[in-house]
């Protein structure tokens, strides 16, 4: 195999990673935000079973996870799982991540002083109004530098897919430097990596600054 | 890349001074590295312990030799590099030579190996020819594996004709995805299809075989005089019942064993 081939074969696992990145972010972030507000349920069952949605997803390895995902539904209702192998592990990655973005939004929301919540409501603004127009915006500047950290290790845990036999870039890197006896494969999935990853940091940091109204 | 290998090169001889104060001279480690997920070859037995064929035939011949045997696990995806960085001497588990005659120095062979295509009872594959436009499993860096890669001396143009072949880290969760109905077949070696379906019933290999080959240690190559001494202690085992006697403790593939004592070749 050529360098070249090498390059192109890698390169394909790369999309596929990126992908399932996509797809988990577009999936995941606003989940999370449901998740925080079905823990801030005042019905309390709603707010436990959310509590302990967030203690598995947070307690157990999310390889485990995409295993049952995919699996679960033939043993636990004998049904067919063909084709549903990208399906199962986009819920798992998306279940997952919700569990740790509600979990950052939570820790936003929380640390807003309770006197905002009081001038909004003497100056007329209905709840959802306080929160879409006060507390978001200000939420969403505070929590970014703990989004960005969670992204960039979504980037690597796709990683995991690997487990369902999803053929993204690391997958590739173990098959190819298998059947090549060569180190090389793993050296070129880092520098992938590496590079998704700066370009997540560099939009994240660009977004930050962005945000930065009072400077 | 020479100077991956320099360091490389530095960090292991660092390393080796730093264990190397534990080990009594004249006293050789013998590093057994293998997958711990290659069943009967090597893999944790019912009491929770290292065994298998490899694991007991190289205990043998580490008995015989003097050596201490010690047990390196490794992921199999990373063998070479456990290899060539010393954490162990050999790769012996399972390993086919054929396609990589190049690339270690091999010692003699000590088992046959089929690939076969493993499908449900009642599947409606009968031939190799059925599978086109199936969904075919198989574990990643196997013989199996390599087998449906070659275009040139293998089953490539087999493997264009399926709907996609499935590649997984370890044969278990192929074999569950293959339960679930996930994919129709598994390509896989003969033996380690047998120990799947020794506890599995339902199950049933196509009469056609996908390929066959060797096995045999595969050690670092320039490493010959290591080679010679775990040969001339594999054919002693044999001479004298060992290898017969280790082999018989796993019927999935005593068949398949294939030294010959000395006065029979």
């Amino acid at each position: 195999m050529t360098f070249g081939t090498m390059l192109t074969t890698m390169a394909e696992g790369m999309l596929k990673t990126i992908l399932l990145f996509v797809l988990t972010l577009v999936g995941s972030l606003p989940l999370g935000m449901l998740v925080v507000f079905l823990k801030k349920s005042k019905f309390k069952p709603v707010a436990w079973l959310t509590d302990i949605y967030i203690a598995i997803m947070r307690g157990t390895p999310l390889m485990l996870q995409l295993l049952v995902w995919y699996f679960g539904p033939y043993y636990l209702f004998g049904m067919s799982i063909r084709g549903y192998k990208f399906p199962a592990l986009l819920i798992g990655f998306i279940m997952n991540y919700a569990a740790y973005f509600a979990e950052i939004y939570r820790s936003g929301i929380d640390s807003m002083p309770v006197g905002q919540y009081e001038a909004a409501e003497i100056l007329g603004y209905t709840k959802l109004q306080t929160f879409m127009r006060i507390i978001l915006p200000q939420v969403i500047k505070r929590i970014l530098p703990s989004v960005t950290n969670e992204v960039i290790t979504l980037v690597k845990d796709t990683s995991l897919a690997s487990a369902l036999a999803y053929a993204e870039v690391f997958s590739l890197a173990k098959q190819i430097s298998a059947s090549q006896t060569s180190f090389l494969p793993f050296v070129i999935a880092g520098v992938f990596y590496f590079v998704a990853n700066y370009v997540v940091a560099w939009i994240m940091n660009r977004i930050e600054k962005s945000m930065q109204y009072y400077k | 890349m020479k100077k991956f290998i320099a360091i490389g090169l530095t960090v292991l001889t660092l390393a080796m001074l730093l264990t190397g104060c534990n080990t009594k001279k004249g006293d050789k480690v013998f590093k057994h590295g293998f997958d711990l997920d290659y069943p009967p070859y090597s893999y944790i037995d019912d009491n929770g312990e290292v065994g298998g064929f490899d694991v007991e035939l190289c205990k043998a011949v580490c008995e015989y030799n003097g050596w201490t045997y010690e047990a390196v696990p490794f992921n199999w995806d990373a063998k070479d590099a456990e290899l060539n960085a010393g954490n162990c001497d050999c790769i012996w588990s399972g390993f086919t030579r054929n396609g990589r005659e190049d690339d270690y120095t091999w010692s003699m062979s000590y088992s046959d190996n089929t690939q076969m295509i493993m499908v449900p009872d009642g599947s409606d594959i009968v031939t190799l020819e059925d599978l086109a436009g199936k969904k075919v499993g198989v574990q990643t860096a196997t013989s199996a594996y390599d087998l449906l890669q070659d275009s040139e001396e293998g089953q490539g143009e087999l493997c264009a004709t399926f709907d996609s072949l499935e590649i997984y880290d370890t044969y278990t969760i192929a074999f569950n995805d293959l339960q679930a109905g996930g994919i129709d077949a598994i390509a896989i070696d003969v033996t380690s299809g047998n120990f799947l379906m020794s506890s599995n019933a339902g199950y049933h290999f196509l009469d056609e075989v996908l390929g066959s080959e060797q096995y045999a240690i595969g050690f670092r190559k320039g490493d010959t005089e290591l080679c010679e001494q775990v040969n001339t202690a594999l054919q002693a085992l044999v001479d004298n019942g060992t290898y017969d006697a280790i082999g018989q403790k796993y019927p999935d593939i005593y068949e398949f064993l294939c030294l010959k004592p000395a006065d029979a070749q």
